[in-house]
């Protein structure tokens, strides 16, 4: 077993908190919803538990020692997330599309799409767009995925799991956790006047600084 | 490669631009001394990047040493060298990348341009074929992923297959600096999505260029007569590319630059994205505006 410590990436002497921030930090960085469509979700998972052991081991070590308490933070719904697949979820009774959902769950996205194309167009419902968007999304055809998700849910605006990929999608390019968001731009970007006033600040103590020694 | 993966400076700490410098000089020094003194000139951001990514990855010692800049020897400057040859690789890349694309610049060029590649072109021979020699699977990588991009262009490709490419040669790229199966998985992954960053960022931030010249952009299909709308459409297309690509870089085993590599995939790929879409497109349009004023001012002293 690793050094728990080096997992989470602190010093043996590190306090309670910054262990706990440590652990927050890791725990957020490799969180199933981030890797929920990955191909690499495995790999996260396998890190997510990894930290989570991690910090149990220092903190179980630490109240044995009777340094202080801790509260398991969500390790349970962690572990168990993101193994979810795309065959669970659905109840569906259609022998062809949960033949091809098993193909996408094993990976095999190749057959998949050929079996996918090979359905004709008159009976291409919302489950086919929708099952072509995840082959889409899994090769790395991002623009082509989000059309495909677009068009399931537009034939089944019901449906909670084509809504919720959509969702999902829409989130990602919105830019709100990764990329840009051009509506939250006024926040972030750097006022030059404060720039300016924080140069003419700090020349100023330099000049004083130097005078004084 | 086009530079625009690059660190945001504002987030950097002073240390860290220090040693982000001399990575660049390093590289500069090596490109001089590996493949001869002209490849200096293709010395790139990106290369950079891929330079620090194959010391990191690789584990390579690195150290900095003083010197003078090699371009103005009046300049003093810090040169970083490592021990394996992550700068060799990320040289070679830079000029095989350089060699191709002056192929191509003659294929598809007016007379003068076309004139001038092959002059360049000669005078790269040298180096591409030391470049060739010390790494033969990366020429054949970037001759493919050329000729697969040309084919993608004359078919009017969508965003998609136009962008399949560049990641592609990335993705094989990235997946060689590792023997770790493990760590090639991630990388795989890793390289596909940077790959299809670089190549939105470049097509989306040559739009104009490419309309004006009547030239292929797979943003072509997507063009709208409110420049800014459009753009906003290629940066979803770019957010939801950096949704996959941050989330592999998560998973990276990294040994040194960790944060220099942290900051260009937190804020340098975001910084871009408003600096080349928003921001630059804004000021243009203002000297637009500027100009209708003037020519509006200049109407009215006319009717005056």
């Amino acid at each position: 077993m690793n050094d728990p410590y080096k997992v989470l990436g602190v010093t043996p002497s590190a306090s309670d908190a910054d262990i706990k921030k440590a652990y927050r930090e890791l725990a957020k960085k490799y969180h199933p919803d981030k890797y929920a469509d990955s191909p690499l979700a495995d790999l996260a998972s396998e890190k997510m538990k990894e930290v989570n052991e991690a910090y149990e081991q220092i903190m179980n070590e630490r109240k044995n020692g009777g340094s202080s308490s801790y509260s398991s933070y969500g390790s349970a719904s962690y572990s168990n997330a993101g193994q979810g697949g795309y065959s669970n979820s659905y109840s569906g009774a259609d022998p062809v599309y949960s033949r091809i959902r098993k193909m996408i769950n094993d990976g095999l996205f190749v057959q998949a799409e050929q079996e996918l194309s090979g359905i004709p167009s008159a009976n291409r419902g919302a489950e086919w767009y929708y099952l072509m968007g995840v082959v889409y999304y899994r090769k790395g055809f991002l623009e082509d995925a989000y059309n495909y998700f677009q068009t399931a849910c537009r034939m089944d605006p019901a449906n909670v799991e084509y809504r919720s990929m959509f969702t999902r999608i829409q989130q990602q390019r919105s830019g709100t956790q990764n990329g840009y968001n051009p509506n939250t731009a006024a926040q972030n970007s750097c006022n030059c006047l404060d720039c300016c006033e924080c140069i003419s600040c700090m020349l100023c103590s330099d000049c004083l600084c130097n005078s004084c020694g | 490669m086009f530079g625009y993966l690059r660190p945001e400076i504002s987030e950097l700490k002073v240390r860290e631009y220090e040693l982000y410098k001399s990575v660049y000089c390093g590289l500069c020094k090596s490109m001089g001394k590996d493949y001869g003194i002209l490849t200096r000139l293709t010395l790139s951001y990106d290369c950079t990047l891929l330079a620090m990514f194959a010391i990191s990855l690789k584990g390579e010692c690195s150290h900095v040493k003083d010197g003078r800049c090699v371009v103005n020897p009046l300049k003093k400057c810090r040169f970083c060298s490592s021990e394996g040859d992550g700068f060799r690789f990320a040289g070679a890349v830079s000029v095989i990348m350089t060699y191709y694309k002056l192929s191509d610049t003659i294929s598809d060029s007016g007379l003068i341009k076309r004139g001038a590649a092959r002059l360049l072109k000669g005078l790269f021979r040298r180096s591409y074929k030391r470049a060739e020699k010390a790494f033969p699977d990366i020429a054949v990588s970037v001759k493919e992923m050329l000729g697969r991009q040309q084919q993608a262009e004359n078919n009017e490709s969508g965003i998609d297959s136009a962008s399949e490419p560049t990641a592609a040669l990335l993705s094989e790229l990235c997946r060689s600096l590792s023997q770790d199966e493990m760590q090639k998985r991630i990388l795989g992954t890793f390289g596909y999505y940077l790959g299809r960053w670089i190549y939105i960022m470049d097509a989306a931030d040559d739009l104009e260029k490419d309309m004006k010249h009547n030239s292929f952009n797979p943003f072509r299909k997507h063009i709208s007569d409110d420049i800014s709308q459009t753009m906003s459409y290629c940066n979803e297309v770019l957010n939801m590319t950096v949704a996959q690509l941050v989330p592999a870089y998560d998973l990276l085993e990294l040994d040194s630059y960790k944060e220099i590599l942290d900051n260009v995939m937190y804020f340098g790929l975001s910084f871009q994205q408003k600096h080349c879409l928003f921001d630059k497109k804004k000021s243009k349009k203002c000297r637009n505006k500027e100009k209708d004023l003037f020519a509006y001012l200049s109407k009215g002293d006319k009717r005056s």
